[in-house]
């Protein structure tokens, strides 16, 4: 058959070459080269052998692989737990569990450090009611409290994951097993654990990357306790002696470190791969007495304390201010106060995400179908290509494109473009896959029918294909908008006082102590994701594993 | 001249893999051809090249005389049915029939008619509105049978409409199939890998294998008179007889033989049984022990060691007096016209 889109296709894949380069390439190669090269610019390993001599820089690499694995463990004990029960029992009120799970999921990141502040930091509410009673423990900073938030942040992704591959596991499989003798423990280790195994290293990896990425939890509760993250954006931000050099190459060290994470967890799962079937599907078993109420407890309060931040700053947002400072009763001082001062930084939010998640999903869709229907080398390799910016935390991102774009033939620092093309590639990928995936599930022979009808090959694409991933497309878009308007660190090292956005205000709040505004920012931004998440969900049905 | 014609067909794949090597045939108006063979022996993508999903790699296809490999597939008029139904489940089922309509700039209310006529040819007259994805593998066909019918195609392809189906639904939809396809005279090729689905659908049937041709014949051709040992083992099922005194013996004595003869061969249901000591009545003998008895309600497969090898008898009717243990003597009884012989390169000498 002749190809009528040939022309169009080589276009569009050239294009998305030139694309990757400009926004990928072009950065991360400026990180590298930039970490090669000292302040009078010759080439050194200088700045590698400081990050390997410098006590401060190792103990922050350390402390790195202690927050990610810890926020790992934490979430997979977590997330097991509830899934394990959720799947497996029944639980009254199934369906607001997971939108607990949701809402931990969607919340604003690092209003969950402050929430816990609130609660239990030096002047916390929960802490002072506690002394009063006269139990005193000690406050929430340091690596014990951003394991805390990081296990209660990320059990989400591994109870989604694993409650779904709990549920598939083929009942038949565990009665043969029972068959054969073995008691339901070794059943649960024999049978049941292998076969969620991908889903646990899948959503493990997941909370281990974003847990080594996240900027905002450590900066507030660390209270001295650095993490490369925090490293890096220091490096950059300082006022005197900013050392970007420095900076780039905590950035490199950053994108090995998660890179070599996705490389185990791909090594780890590659020969678990299990296809459900849904013939046999495992009933939920009826507790009874206390099991039950075990059961129930542990579910709500994991839900419950994961919400807990979103909560607290609904509530506080709604607290009468003097100032920062918090009287008794309810206004909406701090509501009235975004209105007149902060118009601006919510403008900027919507515009930014509005214009990144346009391009994302028309870009998207387009490499999307590419991936998916000219499959040769070239679109492997572009499909490696994306699983780069997957692996790239804000921060890198941040610096990245500060090191490509503030000198040179494209000049973009300060400007919206910045900002916006920075959430556009982070966000690209997961729209390049979901179309590809959604595209490859459509079987050729709905087109070949249409074409062999009367239609060219083009208007059959058009008229049932497009009809049939469109709303996955819109779904997937409304998901893109809420990672983009919840973006932070990669905002915070791009923005100039005109392109602020929301959590980048937020975060400036919380560090002025300025609670009240911080929170009804957070509930403004909340309830904007809320709304992505729900007309995601119109379209594609109650499916929180996109989310992930 | 044939109505379509295919000559020569070839398609290579890759470097040097051929999933068609010279194919020629020829389907006449009206006519229900079916290509059987299989998996993997080029059916599809003979029918796709002539749907014109795929382009042949040389050779011709003409449909009532005109070159077809240069008509774009959306221009051919050939309507399909695919072996996943491919029916759109973003439309109803009315709009997945009217939709063939469209691009033929039909009017609307003639649209109407023929949609609702097709759809009562197919039995789904009730169910006009309703979206296709909650039914069933059956009626989905159904679906995919009309949309592919209403627009009175040149040509109907249909590559194993029916595989999906489970079994007593297969039977019950070919036989719909074959009365549709009549009514509407339009030539119609089908494929399949199912050879008892092929002989009771077919006015004719081609046996590929390996991407060519054995045999085509009418469905009494190709499991009558079989042209190769292929079309003889894939059509029905055939007893080897081993080469050796034995076989000698029983060729002599039903006055058989064929010069260059590399293999013999019987089909089951051509043989009888007799007690040990039979004299056979014209057919030869040979004797031998039950080794395994077979009931299968209409019939009954008795498996029998003889010096001549290892013969499956097949007994229809069985009643309880038919049943024979493991171990017991017996006769196979071969009548003069059973045995079939085949060359050294597997063609029918003969026959
Ligand atoms: N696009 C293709 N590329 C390479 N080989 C193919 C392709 N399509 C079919 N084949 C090969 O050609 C042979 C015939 O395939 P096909 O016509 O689908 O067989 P059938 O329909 O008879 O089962 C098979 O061996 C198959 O693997
Ligand atoms: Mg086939």
């Amino acid at each position: 058959m002749a190809m009528p889109r040939f022309n169009f296709w080589t276009v569009v894949m050239i294009l998305t070459w030139v694309l990757l380069f400009v926004l990928l390439f072009i950065p991360v190669g400026s990180v590298l080269i930039s970490s090669l090269y000292d302040q009078s610019g010759n080439f050194t390993f200088a700045n590698y052998l400081k990050f390997l001599g410098e006590p401060r820089f190792r103990q922050a690499f350390l402390n790195t692989l202690v927050v990610g694995f810890g926020g790992l463990f934490g979430a997979l004990l977590l997330g097991s737990i509830m899934a394990f029960c959720v799947s497996r029992f029944a639980i009254r009120g199934g369906r607001f569990v997971s939108l607990l799970a949701i809402l931990a999921l969607v919340s604003p990141p690092f209003i969950g450090a402050y929430s816990w502040i609130v609660l239990f930091g030096a002047g916390g509410v929960v802490r002072g009611f506690l002394r009063d009673l006269g139990i005193s423990m000690p406050p929430i900073y340091g690596v014990g409290g951003i394991l805390i938030v990081f296990s209660l942040k990320f059990y989400p992704y591994v109870y989604l994951m694993v409650s779904g591959a709990l549920s598939n596991v083929n009942r038949s499989l565990e009665e043969a097993a029972e068959g054969l003798g073995l008691t339901p423990l070794q059943r649960t280790f024999r049978i049941s654990f292998p076969m969620v195994f991908p889903a646990l290293t899948a959503s493990g990896l997941l909370a281990l990357i974003h847990a080594i990425a996240d900027f905002g939890t450590p900066r507030l509760l660390g209270r001295g306790y650095n993490v490369l993250a925090t490293e890096a954006f220091t490096l950059y931000s300082a006022e005197v002696g900013s050392n970007m050099s420095m900076a780039t190459t905590i950035s490199v060290v950053l994108i090995v470190v998660s890179m070599v994470f996705v490389l185990l967890q791909r090594y780890m799962s590659r020969r678990n791969v299990y296809h459900g079937n849904m013939i046999n599907k495992p009933a939920r078993i009826q507790l009874k007495g206390w099991r039950n109420v075990l059961a129930h407890f542990a579910v709500y309060f994991i839900g419950l304390c994961g919400a807990l931040p979103v909560i607290i700053s609904v509530i506080y947002s709604f607290r009468k201010t003097s100032g920062p400072v918090f009287q008794q009763g309810f206004a909406l001082q701090s509501y009235e106060r975004i209105l007149f001062n902060l118009g601006d930084v919510v403008r900027n939010s919507l515009t930014f995400s509005f214009v990144a998640v346009a391009l994302i999903v028309m870009i998207g869709t387009v490499v999307g179908v590419l991936v998916a229907r000219r499959t040769n080398l070239n679109t492997a390799l572009l499909d490696g290509a994306f699983m780069v910016p997957y692996v790239m935390p804000g921060i890198v991102i941040g610096i990245a494109f500060i090191a490509a774009f503030n000198t040179g033939p494209i000049v973009l620092t300060g400007t919206a473009a910045i900002i916006i093309l920075s959430i556009f590639i982070r966000r690209l990928p997961y729209t390049v896959r979901t179309t590809a995936s959604s595209l490859r599930q459509i079987s050729p022979s709905m087109e070949e029918a249409a074409i062999s009808l009367g239609y060219s090959p083009f208007q059959a694409f058009l008229r049932i294909t497009v009809p049939l991933i469109v709303p996955g497309i819109i779904a997937g878009g409304m998901l893109s908008f809420v990672t983009a308007i919840n973006e932070l660190s990669s905002s915070l090292v791009l923005y100039v006082g005109s392109t602020m956005t929301m959590p980048v205000r937020i975060y400036l709040l919380i560090l002025d102590g300025d609670f009240g505004v911080a929170a009804a920012l957070s509930t403004i931004l909340l309830l904007l994701s809320g709304c992505a998440v729900y007309i995601a969900f119109r379209f594609m049905g109650r499916n929180e594993q996109a989310l992930l | 001249m044939s109505y379509l014609v295919v000559t020569d067909a070839a398609k290579q794949f890759g470097p040097s893999f051929m999933a068609l090597n010279g194919v020629s045939l020829s389907v006449e108006r009206g006519e229900f051809f079916t290509l059987l063979g299989p998996s993997g022996c080029g059916k599809t993508t003979l029918l796709r090249a002539i749907a014109g999903f795929n382009d042949l790699t040389s050779g011709e296809i003409t449909l009532d005389g005109s070159n077809l490999r240069v008509v774009p597939p959306h221009q051919r008029d050939i309507g399909m049915v695919f072996q996943d139904y491919a029916v759109f489940p973003h439309l109803s089922v009315f709009d997945n029939v009217a939709f063939g309509l469209k691009p033929r700039k039909v009017p609307a209310a003639q649209i109407k008619t023929r949609v609702t006529q097709a759809l009562e040819a197919v039995r789904l007259g009730a169910m006009a509105e309703r979206l296709p994805a909650a039914m069933s593998g059956g009626q989905q066909q159904r679906i995919g049978l009309a949309r592919a019918m209403v627009i009175n195609p040149r040509l109907l392809l249909m590559d194993e409409p029916l595989s999906n189906l489970d079994a007593k639904l297969r039977i019950e939809l070919r036989e719909e199939i074959r009365d549709i396809q009549k009514q509407v005279d339009i030539a119609t090729i089908y494929v399949t890998h199912d050879q008892e689905e092929a002989l009771a659908i077919s006015d004719r049937i081609c046996v590929m294998n390996s991407g060519k041709i054995e045999q085509i014949g009418t469905p009494q051709e190709i499991y009558g008179n079989p042209q190769t040992r292929f079309v003889a083992e894939f059509v029905g099922t055939l007893n080897i007889f081993q080469p050796g005194a034995a076989l000698d013996a029983m060729l002599g004595k039903l006055g058989l033989a064929h010069a260059g003869a590399a293999t013999w061969a019987v089909r089951p249901e051509h043989l009888d049984l007799a007690g040990p000591d039979s004299d056979g009545n014209g057919s030869a003998t040979l004797p031998g022990t039950v080794s395994k008895y077979t009931y299968l309600g209409r019939e009954a497969h008795v498996q029998v060691e003889t010096p001549a090898g290892r013969l499956v008898v097949q007994l229809p009717n069985p009643g309880m007096a038919a049943t024979r243990e493991a171990g017991e003597a017996v006769s196979v009884l071969v009548p003069r016209t059973a045995p079939m012989s085949f060359s050294a390169n597997g063609a029918r000498m003969g026959g």
